[in-house]
């Protein structure tokens, strides 16, 4: 299996409190997602863009871009969540193939018959305590809100949580 | 009265083939697909804003709404005065629970909270109001077709129909969202020239548009009647163009595709923000012109045409300096095609998406689906071209079009609310509603004498209502069926997670939240605009 790749956070924590203030959180922490990109492009022609998906989203992420914007470095602080599984390359070109649907100019651009690679997303979780407490996902990249991995993210928090109760329990002195 | 000249034709030839070497130069043939992509990410905004209310509503609106004015003055000003406040329930309501959803169509909505009937009738009901509208949507450029040439409108509603699929089929123009912000100021410059030549022409100039608004009663845009038969009452202005409004931009495809397509909810919500502040100063503007245009008329004891629609290019082509008239018109052509463009390709999409390949071909190849794509284009073209030979007789096409859809977006609205905020709703009860809700439209516009404006209301809460007590007949809808509906983050086990995490994630200083401030910004300019309304109205009454 491919490595994942580390696609670098281009937006610093100043950026992100300022991003995620303006969305009504009032706390904030870095995460990664775990994620597949599948290239898109012209027919022989290198790619120009990726579509970030897994294979439970209902919709991808376009990543513009004829590289991604990888860092040699492992994810560094926050919390890394996974759980997701690969989508196939089939499930991705139908994916695609509703999106060109939906915007007829992006019509001339397929998904390339490359398997999807593994990457690390950053992101941004804001918090926000009201009566309940909520969540929201920015990406790291761009700032942009991805309602559409929420999901991903709160199973991803579950079981991290999960892993870590799990681990209290295992270094509980016994007898 | 100089008529459509050489020059204008050259101006309008000249401009139709600049609109599409700009589209074919930007929109086909860029190099790479991150120039697809990068294109429309570094266009601003506000260019983005206007390009969607150019596709939505300025030919109709320059052709329809000064026929208002000269008819009825301000009155039918109310039917958007509650503009602001629709944008505000899409934009705090509709827009995060579509883009949490990541739907294509949003009857696939439906489908996963009620299934697929739910599903199959909503989009069916789409097609057949959208296919209607875009009748009238194709008859506006016809219309100015005929009047430019003197040629018979039936004849120039197929020019402009052959012209619209294969322009339509062909991949259409509106990758270029800047000629589309280019029409919309070519639009209003017409319609600002309008004002100062026609105003220029009267020997009091505005005094005397004044005065004769004013003793015509042209500026009582604000009805207090609590009259239900009062078409244009403040009331019905506020209660069912409300609902109108929330229904038209919230629950048609053609309309919310491009929210759908936002790469982000702030996005989406901005491109509803610039509809929510200029589309009344836009329709006051064009009303404006029709009240002018009866101090015209009635000052040089000139006979209005027949049809209302015609009374401003008619106008325009008489009056403009020559080439000017080529431009408004040109600007009135491509306008209108940015508009066909877009309803044809929401209504082959759906077809597409919601039909063919959920029904009769679900695993076809790209090619297959493209080439389906294209013949449901010419099929909603035939369609739209059979109603447009109806819809001059349906008086004001701006009005027109929010007519057909009131028929049915109420009930639809009906079944989007029933979904979003009902979690005990379930199928039996959306299909209950959905058709319950458009009896009681049609019944109560055939058999009372009710403003139209409310059918929407009507259907609302018909569709709501009955859809609520229905559900109880049967089971409640399972855990799954409500995903889309309900923040997932409520239930009490994540609630401790999310708990956790955030006491012990740094804090971030409290500032105004940005959808809320957007949405205190429009239900500001909605009181600003009543309030201008409110002084006009007592200025002209003494």
């Amino acid at each position: 299996m491919a490595e994942r790749l580390t696609l670098s956070r281009q937006l610093d924590e100043h950026a992100a409190r300022r991003w995620l203030g303006r969305l009504g959180a009032t706390a904030l922490e870095p995460a990664w997602v775990a994620l597949w990109a599948a290239p898109l492009g012209m027919k022989g022609k290198p790619p120009g863009a990726w579509l970030l998906g897994a294979r439970d989203m209902q919709r991808a992420l376009l990543l513009t871009g004829a590289e991604l914007p990888v860092q040699a470095e492992r994810p560094d602080a926050g919390v890394q969540l996974t759980g997701a599984t690969a989508p196939t390359l089939e499930a991705t070109q139908r994916l695609w193939l509703w999106e060109r649907m939906a915007t007829p100019r992006l019509w001339r651009i397929q998904a390339l018959d490359t398997p999807p690679t593994p990457v690390w997303l950053p992101c941004w979780l804001g918090y926000r305590a009201g009566q309940k407490h909520q969540l929201t996902v920015i990406s790291g990249l761009s700032g942009e809100v991805l309602s559409m991995i929420k999901p991903l993210v709160l199973a991803g928090l579950e079981s991290a949580h999960r892993q870590v109760q799990a681990g209290d329990e295992k270094t509980l002195p016994t007898g | 009265m100089e008529g459509f000249t050489p020059v204008d034709m050259t101006v309008l030839i000249v401009y139709i083939g600049l609109i599409a070497w700009i589209g074919s130069r930007f929109g086909k043939d860029q190099h790479s697909p991150e120039d697809y992509f990068l294109g429309g990410r570094k266009i601003p905004g506000w260019a983005i804003g206007l390009s969607v209310m150019a596709t939505q509503a300025s030919a109709i609106t320059f052709i329809g709404a000064p026929g208002w004015g000269f008819e009825g003055g301000l009155e039918r000003l109310v039917t958007f005065i509650n503009v602001p406040l629709a944008m505000i329930v899409l934009i705090m309501v509709f827009v995060p629970v579509f883009h949490r959803a990541g739907i294509y169509s949003i009857y696939e909505l439906l489908e996963r909270r009620f299934g697929p009937a739910t599903r199959t009738l909503s989009a069916l009901l789409f097609l057949i109001a959208r296919g209607l509208a875009t009748g009238v949507v194709l008859y506006a450029p016809a219309l100015v077709l005929s009047v430019v040439t003197g040629w018979s409108v039936n004849l120039t509603i197929i020019i402009m129909a052959v012209l619209a699929i294969s322009y339509t089929v062909l991949g259409g123009m509106s990758a270029v969202i800047w000629t589309d912000v280019i029409q919309m100021f070519v639009l209003w410059l017409g319609a600002l020239m309008s004002i100062f030549l026609l105003v220029t022409s009267l020997p009091g100039g505005w005094s005397d548009v004044f005065t004769f608004g004013a003793q015509s009663g042209m500026f009582n845009a604000i009805d207090l009647s609590l009259d239900p038969s009062v078409t244009y009452s403040l009331w019905a202005g506020l209660l069912g163009g409300f609902f109108l409004h929330v229904a038209y931009f919230g629950t048609d495809q053609s309309q919310i595709q491009r929210v759908l397509s936002s790469p982000s909810v702030l996005d989406a919500q901005r491109s509803l923000l610039i509809g929510g502040y200029l589309l009344i100063p836009q329709m006051l503007l064009f009303l404006f012109i029709g009240v002018i245009l009866a101090t015209y008329y009635q000052q040089h004891g000139l006979t209005p045409p027949e049809d209302l629609n015609e009374l401003l290019p008619r106008y325009v082509v008489n009056a403009f300096p020559s080439g000017m008239a080529g431009l408004v018109i040109a600007g009135v052509f491509a306008a209108a095609m940015s508009s066909l463009d877009s309803a044809l390709n929401s209504l082959s999409a759906v077809t597409v998406r919601d039909f063919y390949s959920r029904y009769i071909k679900p695993d076809a190849s790209d090619a297959h689906y493209l080439k389906a794509s294209r013949l449901a284009t010419i099929f909603w073209g035939f369609y739209a071209t059979l109603f447009a030979f109806f819809a001059g007789n349906l008086g004001p096409v701006i009005e027109a079009v929010n007519q057909i859809g009131s028929w049915f977006y109420g009930a639809l609205l009906g079944t989007f609310l029933l979904a979003i905020f009902s979690h005990r709703s379930n199928a039996r009860g959306a299909v209950a509603g959905l058709f319950t809700g458009m009896l009681a439209v049609w019944s109560v516009s055939s058999l009372l004498d009710v403003s139209w404006l409310y059918n929407n209301t009507i259907g609302v809460m018909v569709s709501v209502s009955v859809g609520y007590l229905v559900s109880l007949t049967s089971a409640a809808p399972r855990p799954e069926q409500l995903s889309d509906v309900i923040i997932e983050e409520t239930a009490p086990d994540m609630q401790a997670i999310l708990a956790a995490r955030s006491a012990n994630a740094p804090e971030i200083g409290r500032e105004a939240r940005l959808t809320r401030r957007r949405c205190i910004g429009l239900f500001v300019w909605f009181g600003v605009m009543l309030g201008l309304l409110a002084l006009l109205q007592g200025w002209a009454n003494g």
